[in-house]
């Protein structure tokens, strides 16, 4: 596969987890920021936080929604440092790996947050 | 026509194209900062209860509720104005471009904003 048609791919799939990120965020702000009373009123907790994510499902979708975030971010950041940066196909391959190792800790990060739930 | 009038004529068909350019980046990079943060806090969980409530016990604070503000205003600016993105790279609307960006991200964006920052703000007076 030729580098052009890798960047292609990437530019299409900004759009498409752009579109996502849309709906999950939206949904996202709405439960957590508008409809939780917990948080509207300032007194948060692990058990309020634990009522919602026991369920397996809001599991997937959280953990869904982060990799969608990660992919989003980090694709963002990668597009600006090439952009910034007149540098050979070896040091941009080597920013490449650095952003996705962070992006693979990062997620890992995340999803361990469920671990003893 | 001064060096400053020429100047001006010159970009001033630009300067929308590269201020949302420049804002689209700009918002992106700090809600990547802000999902650093989350997930920082949000890790705390799987240490278990003490742990978590004594990192979230630092949001209570008022000055967090302001940001919270903040952050929905930068998810609204940052949202909106990738779907004017994404309708441009469909290859649709090229001739309105800057409406798009004025009339839609910026001025549905504030009242998008607005509707949802009074709640938020009321909420915590």
């Amino acid at each position: 596969m030729t580098a052009t048609y890798r960047n292609v791919i990437g530019w299409y799939l900004q759009r498409i987890t752009g579109a996502l990120l849309v709906v999950l965020l939206a949904a996202h702000f709405w439960v957590e920021h508008f409809m939780s009373q917990e948080l509207r009123r300032g007194d948060l907790s692990y058990e309020a936080i634990l009522g919602r994510i026991a369920n397996p499902v809001w599991q997937f979708i959280d953990i869904a929604f982060l990799l969608v975030a990660l992919y989003h971010g980090l694709n963002g950041l990668r597009n600006i440092v090439l952009d910034y940066s007149r540098i050979g196909r070896r040091a941009a391959q080597a920013i490449t790996l650095v952003i996705v190792s962070a992006g693979a800790v990062w997620a890992w990060w995340g999803i361990e947050a469920f671990k003893k739930l | 026509m001064s060096a400053l009038a020429v100047q001006v004529r010159k970009y001033r068909g630009q300067f929308t194209g590269m201020t949302a350019h420049a804002l689209q980046r700009a918002t992106g990079l700090f809600l990547l900062v802000y999902l650093f943060l989350h997930v920082r806090t949000i890790h705390e969980l799987s240490k278990g209860p003490a742990a978590f409530n004594a990192a979230l016990a630092t949001f209570h604070h008022p000055l967090f509720k302001l940001l919270e503000i903040a952050l929905f205003g930068t998810v609204i600016l940052h949202a909106l104005n990738g779907v004017r993105i994404t309708i441009l790279d469909l290859g649709l609307g090229h001739d309105r471009q800057r409406r798009m960006f004025w009339a839609y991200a910026i001025g549905l964006g504030a009242l998008l904003f607005l509707a949802g920052a009074i709640p938020l703000f009321l909420s915590a007076v």
